[in-house]
């Protein structure tokens, strides 16, 4: 196999274009033949059932399990947040997009938290590096790319918005680095009642709640 | 003086210094973790072992003073043998928790580990002993256990230096760890030192623990701010855009989150105490003057400096130079202050209460003292303490011999001004017909006064201080001052151009005008002031080396 014009490493077979289309142009009929082919599909659409059209957004195609959309926050098994404020991502982050306070975490085997963790989508470049870099399977990316907003501030993501949106739990994760999860989950709303967002008391606020874990140290 | 040999280079030394002391002169890397400079020798983390000529065994570099004649090697595959098994040793129980250690990115393990080790752990993460975690030693200082490899450095720093003993190892063997006695907690005032002696991140401070990783970091040399003393330190502060647009965070601005010792054995050595350590935060007190106002109308800071003007001069062909003066700050610096002298015409004092008193009188027998003002040698050399202190200017203010005055006034980062000091002030401004005040913050007792000009604080402006034992030390601009706010000497500049008299802002380009001045200071120039600061040639030395 040699590698041919245009770089391709493989034999990419050439069809010539110039030909037919003198021939369909040199003749009426041509054009006869063009709404044969339109007819056709009408029929196969209308009574075959074999559209190749959907009706979004009612209706959306699969995406890949590596589709880089807007990320996740993923939680431990308890249903509290995983990220350990390390800033990995924000340090790696090219686009600087990614903004992090830690804060001291009750349980000293944790240690630390991120009091707050905003990712700036409209300046997010979606190049999954912040995933690639977390070291605890903290941040994945989703197979969600919604961003139509009514307001500029809605496209900062906080920590609750990063954690859980309608209908990212169905979808599933998208790009991470270990396929299946090794360690990390996302946060079910069904199971993980006691962190349901957005929750009702302040302080109780879904990083802190470790209240299972806690109590067992002490 | 005895030479000896390391690694195929002659060098000459002083007798009686260890190996690892001349290795750091002539600039030889030598691994280390338990020997620092100013606490002493211990010689137990074993991993400045160097390899001598006719030595049977490797010695350790921390420990082994040097002799004529002697040859020594530092880069051998022995010698790197013995560091790496010293590396692996050390890190056997390393909980490996990078990720949420403050330490890391400045972290010796982590260093020592790139260059030399490299191993992979012979113990699996899971059966690691777990030991105690985020353990306060004090209010300022958390202690980590795992981290810990024993180097005693902490322990010998409040054994030798500050003579107070509060750390200790306990137990022995595999059980050794470092802690306190419940009831003797480390409230020692300089605590925090043991923070930047820790080369792992075992130690951390309470004060700076998780606010930012070490990376996002840039380092300002600068010199403290919080006493007379003038130990000198690094602004930690932040450097890079971190979060994008995100709100709430200001990009440009800038924020000092730490401040760290800087090595100067002639003033401070390797130390500095938890009050001018944590003074930075006392900006963060008040709210900061974000704009000049002119009687109470926000103005911009040069039409405001140019009515200050045009009332100064009307004062001075009224009633005469006498009428105008100004009161300094010792917090301001000496090229602020020679500006202000020189604008005007040597009317100008700076004493608030008993700083000339004060300043050479130690608080305690390590660094502080009881002067909390950075500059207050400087501003007696350059003459200013000749008009009257702040209370006789008030009395002459209310006896209608001055009727104007400029105030700059710098909060004392450590502890707090006297409400006396204050309330002088507003009796000065309330007894004045015209009064400029060019502060830092939005004070209630300078709301009277007719100009309010924003002021740059301490690390927001590039000068010279000068210390109590006369040691001139610059002190350099870190963060960006908020918007409107000049440092004091430009805004003279600019008065000064206002009366026809062309200056630079450049404080290097002042200083050099200054020492033309003031003879003390003439063979002294920025350069030759450098990192550590220079004592003028002239400048006969009344203090006496109280360190430790």
């Amino acid at each position: 196999m040699k590698p041919v014009k245009g770089g391709y490493a493989v034999e990419v077979p050439v069809i010539n274009v110039s030909e037919r289309a003198r021939q369909e142009q040199s003749s009426v009929l041509s054009t006869f033949k063009a709404f044969g082919v339109t007819f056709r599909r009408m029929i196969t659409s209308l009574f075959k059932g074999d559209m190749p059209t959907i009706s979004y957004p009612e209706e959306q195609r699969p995406y890949s399990e590596r589709f880089r959309g807007t990320h996740i926050l993923t939680v431990r098994d308890d249903g509290s947040l995983k990220c350990v404020a390390c800033y990995m991502c924000a340090t790696i982050c090219p686009a600087e997009c990614i903004y992090i306070e830690a804060g001291e975490h009750p349980n000293p085997e944790i240690e630390k938290f991120p009091e707050r963790f905003d990712i700036d989508m409209m300046r997010c470049i979606y190049c999954g590096f912040c995933v690639d870099a977390c070291p605890e399977e903290a941040i994945v990316m989703s197979r969600e790319h919604h961003q139509a907003v009514y307001d500029r501030s809605e496209t900062i993501y906080t920590i609750e918005k990063l954690m859980q949106r309608s209908g990212i739990y169905a979808k599933g994760p998208g790009y991470r680095p270990n396929i299946p999860f090794a360690e990390a989950k996302i946060f079910d709303p069904e199971k993980n009642k006691v962190c349901s967002i957005p929750s009702g008391v302040e302080e109780r606020h879904p990083a802190v709640l470790y209240e299972s874990m806690i109590n067992k140290r002490h | 003086m005895p030479k000896v040999t390391i690694n195929d280079h002659v060098y000459e030394a002083e007798k009686g210094k260890t190996i690892i002391q001349v290795a750091d002169e002539v600039g030889v890397q030598i691994p280390r973790y338990c020997y620092h400079p100013d606490i002493g020798v211990e010689g137990s983390c074993r991993m400045c072992l160097v390899e001598v000529e006719k030595a049977p065994k490797l010695v350790p570099s921390c420990a082994t003073p040097i002799a004529d004649g002697m040859v020594i090697r530092t880069t051998t595959e022995r010698v790197n043998q013995a560091v790496r098994y010293a590396m692996e040793f050390l890190l056997l129980h390393h909980p490996i928790d990078c990720p949420v250690c403050d330490q890391s990115g400045e972290c010796w393990l982590q260093d020592y580990y790139m260059s030399y080790a490299g191993h992979d752990s012979r113990y699996p993460l899971g059966e690691k002993t777990r030991r105690r975690k985020a353990y306060n030693l004090g209010p300022e200082v958390k202690l980590d256990q795992e981290r810990c490899i024993l180097c005693t450095r902490c322990v010998r720093f409040t054994r030798n230096v500050t003579h107070t003993n509060e750390i200790q190892v306990f137990n022995r063997g595999h059980k050794a760890e470092i802690g306190i006695f419940e009831d003797a907690p480390l409230t020692n005032p300089y605590s925090m030192n043991v923070v930047d002696v820790c080369p792992v991140g075992a130690l951390t401070s309470a004060d700076f623990r998780f606010k930012v990783r070490a990376w996002f970091l840039q380092g300002t040399t600068s010199v403290c701010a919080g006493c007379s003393t003038g130990c000198n330190l690094r602004v930690d502060h932040s450097a890079r855009a971190v979060g994008g647009g995100i709100p709430g965070y200001t990009a440009t601005d800038g924020k000092i989150y730490r401040t760290v010792g800087r090595r100067n054995i002639e003033v401070n050595k390797s130390w500095l105490c938890d009050e001018g350590r944590l003074s930075f935060h006392t900006m963060e007190r008040w709210p900061r003057l974000v704009g000049a106002t002119v009687t109470g109308q926000p103005k911009n800071t040069n039409e405001a400096l140019t009515f200050a003007h045009s009332q100064f001069e009307t004062i001075r062909q009224q009633s005469g130079d006498a009428a105008v003066a100004a009161l300094g700050s010792a917090t301001n610096t000496n090229e602020a202050l020679f500006l202000l002298k020189r604008y005007f015409r040597g009317r100008v004092d700076f004493r608030l209460g008993r700083e000339t008193e004060t300043y050479q009188t130690m608080q305690d027998d390590l660094l502080r003292r009881l002067d909390k003002h950075p500059n207050t040698q400087g501003a007696i050399d350059l003459g200013l303490a000749g008009l009257g202190d702040l209370k006789s200017i008030c009395e002459r203010a209310e006896r209608k011999e001055i009727r104007a005055v400029w105030i700059s006034f710098h909060p004392q980062l450590v502890g707090s001004d006297s409400d006396e000091t204050l309330k002088d002030l507003q009796r000065l401004i309330a007894a004045v017909e015209f009064s400029v005040v060019s502060t830092t913050h939005d004070f209630d007792w300078a709301r009277k006064a007719t100009v309010i000009l924003p002021m740059a604080g301490w690390a927001e402006e590039r000068g010279t201080y000068t210390n109590y034992a006369g040691r001139v030390q610059i002190t350099n601009r870190a963060i960006t001052p908020p918007a409107g706010a000049l440092p004091l000497h430009v805004m003279i500049v600019e008065m000064l151009k206002l009366s026809n008299v062309q200056v630079t802002s450049d404080p290097s380009a002042i200083f050099d005008w200054l020492g033309r001045d003031v003879a003390l200071y003439s063979a002294l120039d920025y350069d030759s002031i450098g990192l550590l600061g220079a004592v003028p040639a002239g400048r006969t030395a009344e203090t006496t080396e109280v360190l430790r």
